[in-house]
């Protein structure tokens, strides 16, 4: 299996403060990885460095062999890297289509275009459909992003990142605020959207344990910005420091 | 070189008023340059009073400052109109700001007339200065005095007074002084209310050095704001370095190249907004 | 559809409006056409995008200056000419300076497009040499197609073949505007303005489409600057003061500034208003501040708002 992420010795200071020092994460086709660790212990950082929000103080980053430090998240999307946020984040005035058309006009190169009519592009119609179906927001697509409910607006944020084409996503808590009964739902649209649009890869952050048992073939441990274990679910329970530093602290 | 620091000394006294308004409310007045020129007209109209009714010659500057103050009393109804909008979108903001701007203008047309008024008599009251070769009016460094003098007084005001601390944490977090039992509309008022007092003030002190007249107000806000780019939004030490370099700089300008006067400013805000955007000393995040 | 019949019927209107009506309200309606067009481009700026320029006057003052140094000083009177120089002139002014000031957002945008415009103003009004100085650059008669119209008085000229060139390229210009708007690259501004952050990680590339939508305003703005002295037939250096972007902004406002038709709406009405006012009191600036506050409190969506939710709630 091809690597497609490969990151080395990624360390980020702020200051006095070390977030990070030197995490090492490989990520191949066909994996499913989840980060994990209590609050602090660095996830959202190795998540922004790795999505070009912020560049790391030491350490390098490749995506399918092309570097990737200091590369801003347009490159990354056009390279195949794309992520989804924590805080639902959407285009308040845009309808559920349009949001999604953004996406999918960035991935089929149409955003250069400024004289031809959006309206008639079929191609860009069909996609929207296919994703908004995959998803199961299409009898919604006239929607503007704002009245959705909340977890639509997830939905709709998470697809919009999945509509960019990547072959790697992060997904950063995507089934914070959805309650307990929805998350399996919301994960099983998001694994079959995967493999429905050609996403190789998935990276997610996660403090529920069900679900990152559940659905990981690889999880990654991290504490005080460090990596405290890189191993298979079974490993990890195993592994008697991350059950006491991680998974020993009852989710609440 | 001194006729630099006096025009730094009204410059800040405005640019203080727009520091203070931003800081706090979060509010870019375009119509700072209009309460200058309010606080100017007013101050020639008063100290012409002041002289007929047979007041002495030196007390004018008193009178310029009341003035001012006297003025300020506007203060409060013009922030009762912009509370309207303070949780829009600061594009409102500047726009109802520039509506100030406007209708101003034409108060001052219709109170003052367009003709330039001036209080030629009283500059040289205060007699002038021979130094070194040099002749500096008195009045020049009394406001410089003065302007030293409040800035002074405004970094003692925020910083030990309980007011001033109450104003800043407004400043820094207006929902954590609401939750701890601050009266922020009051706040608001006052604020507001110093701010235009400022530049009133400011306004009143310039006037025996120059004219009124009906477009120092639009002028001077370019000026304003290259203080408050070069110092940084919000911060009043900003103010204090911010006009000295502008004050200093276009009477540099003034004396060497007259033509690049106004354009060696802005091309420094330019280069400042360019390689510093917060500014000198700045708070408020771009 | 009502929308294209309301087009249609103003289109009728304004195309009939010389005939029908008398030269003075012809001449009038001449500066709306060129701040029609200068108000479309900062519609794509603020409207579509979410950037507020305080310094569009920049671009309008360089549009008056090309036609005035064109004809006046080079003996170029083709007005096809003179407004594709415009255009090429925007552009080239705009690309430094939007660079600069697409790396900023809110106040420091406002802040820096005033500083720029005024920058422009001084320079307009220092080197007397090339700009006249604060007695503006005379702008000479156009040939328009080619013609020169020299059989019509100065009158004539404007309330006929200008005007109806004038009307051309406006509707050229919203022609041109409504395919930009509609684009990948629009619904990609719309984007940015909703959720600039959101955009980026979307594969829109801020600063590039910010930029592009700067420039695209500043050819606009341009165009529509090298129609406006021509019937006065001079170029002043106050096209460029910071309280004309004001007004710019003013117009764009009223007519309502998320609506494609807001800024030729709000060109129209604050000309007819400013006339109108004017007749009666001097004091106009105070009358127009308090409608802009009224508006900006009031009715911030402008005049298309107000008649967008008239028309909602009808139906």
């Amino acid at each position: 299996m091809s690597v497609l992420l490969d990151a080395r010795g990624l360390t980020k200071r702020y200051g006095d403060f070390t977030a990070l020092d030197g995490v090492s994460l490989t990520v191949s086709e066909g994996e499913f990885v989840s980060i994990i660790g209590p609050n602090g212990a660095g996830k959202t950082t190795l998540v922004n460095i790795v999505t070009g929000l912020a560049p790391p103080t030491a350490g390098q980053m490749s995506f399918r062999g092309l570097d990737i430090v200091g590369a801003g998240p347009v490159t990354l999307a056009r390279r195949g890297l794309a992520r989804s946020f924590q805080l639902v984040n959407v285009f308040p005035a845009l309808t559920v289509a349009e949001t999604l058309a953004v996406a999918v006009c960035a991935r089929l190169g149409r955003g250069r275009r400024f004289w031809s009519s959006l309206g008639a592009d079929r191609a860009v119609h069909a996609e929207v459909g296919e994703i908004a179906a995959v998803f199961g927001l299409a009898d919604r697509l006239a929607r503007l992003a704002r009245t959705l409910p909340q977890g639509d607006k997830k939905l709709l944020d998470v697809a919009s990142a999945f509509a960019l084409g990547p072959e790697l996503i992060l997904l950063d808590e995507p089934t914070s605020g959805v309650s307990t009964a929805d998350k399996h739902a919301i994960m099983d649209v998001m694994v079959g959207a995967a493999r429905r649009l050609g996403v190789k890869a998935i990276v997610q952050v996660e403090h529920d344990m069900d679900i990152v048992f559940g659905y990981s073939d690889r999880i990654v441990a991290l504490h005080q910005g460090r990596v405290l274990a890189d191993t298979t679910p079974d490993g990890i329970r195993r592994d008697t420091e991350v059950v006491a530093t991680v998974l020993g602290k009852p989710r609440s | 070189m001194l006729g630099g620091v006096f025009h730094a000394a009204v410059l800040f006294l405005v640019a203080a008023g727009l520091q203070l308004v931003f800081g706090v409310q979060k509010i870019l007045n375009l119509a700072c340059g209009s309460f200058y020129a309010l606080g100017a007209y007013a101050g020639v109209s008063a100290v012409s009073w002041a002289l007929a009714a047979g007041a002495p010659p030196p007390i004018f500057p008193l009178v310029l400052v009341g003035a001012g103050l006297g003025l300020a009393l506007v203060g409060p109804v013009i922030e009762r109109l912009l509370r309207t909008i303070y949780d829009r979108d600061e594009s409102f903001q500047l726009l109802l700001t520039f509506a100030l701007v406007l209708m101003f203008e034409d108060v001052i047309r219709f109170v003052w007339g367009t003709a330039p008024h001036q209080l030629s008599s009283a500059y040289l009251v205060y007699g002038q200065l021979r130094v070194g070769g040099l002749v500096i009016p008195v009045y020049n460094l009394v406001v410089i005095a003065a302007g030293g003098a409040i800035a002074a007084l405004m970094g003692f005001l925020l910083a030990r007074t309980r007011f001033g601390r109450i104003v800043r944490a407004t400043a820094e977090n207006r929902g954590m002084a609401e939750a701890m039992g601050v009266d922020v509309s009051r706040v608001y008022v006052r604020v507001f209310t110093l701010g235009v007092a400022l530049g009133t003030v400011g306004g009143a002190l310039v006037i025996p050095a120059t004219a009124a007249v009906n477009e120092m107000g639009i002028d001077l806000i370019v000026e304003a704001f290259a203080v408050v780019v070069i110092g940084g939004l919000g911060s009043m030490r900003g103010a204090v370095a911010g006009a000295l370099i502008v004050g200093i700089m276009r009477a540099v300008a003034v004396a060497t190249y007259p033509e690049v006067e106004m354009l060696a400013i802005y091309v420094v805000v330019i280069a400042v907004l360019v390689l510093r955007p917060a500014g000198l000393f700045a708070k408020a995040a771009a | 559809m009502s929308l294209r019949l309301a087009v249609a019927a103003a289109l009728g209107a304004l195309a009939l409006f010389p005939l029908a009506g008398r030269d003075y309200y012809a001449t009038l309606m001449l500066p709306f056409f060129g701040y029609g067009i200068a108000l479309l481009g900062l519609n794509l700026l603020f409207g579509t995008t979410g950037l507020l320029s305080f310094g569009h006057a920049l671009f309008v003052a360089l549009g008056a200056y090309t036609a005035a140094f064109l004809t006046s000083k080079l003996g170029v009177l083709d007005l096809e000419v003179i407004l594709m120089a415009a255009a090429v002139a925007g552009a080239v002014i705009a690309l430094p300076t939007g660079l600069l000031c697409v790396r900023y957002v809110r106040i420091y945008f406002g802040m820096l497009t005033l500083a720029f415009g005024m920058l422009f103003y001084s320079f307009l009004l220092k080197f007397y040499a090339v700009t006249g100085g604060d007695e503006g650059m005379r702008v000479l008669r156009p040939r328009l197609l080619g013609l020169a119209w020299t059989s019509f008085s100065k009158v004539e000229f404007l309330t006929g073949p200008f005007y109806y060139y004038s009307l051309a390229v406006l509707v050229l210009g919203a022609v041109v505007m409504w395919r930009i708007v509609r684009s990948p690259f629009g619904l990609g501004l719309r984007a940015i303005r909703e959720n600039a952050g959101k955009a980026e990680f979307t594969g829109v590339d801020v600063r590039r489409y910010r930029l592009s939508a700067f420039v695209v305003a500043a050819v606009f703005g341009a165009v529509g600057g090298a129609l406006l002295p021509i019937p006065t037939g001079l170029a002043d250096p106050l096209l460029a003061y910071w309280t004309h972007s004001g007004n710019l902004v003013f117009m764009l406002l009223l007519g309502g500034f998320g609506n494609f038709f807001g800024p030729v709406l709000g060109a129209f009405v604050f000309i007819v208003l400013q006339d109108q006012v004017m007749s009666i009191t001097q004091y106009w600036r105070f009358v127009f501040g308090a409608i802009l506050a009224v508006v900006v409190v009031f009715f911030p969506q402008g005049l298309t708002g107000l008649l967008d939710r008239r028309q909602r709630a009808g139906t």
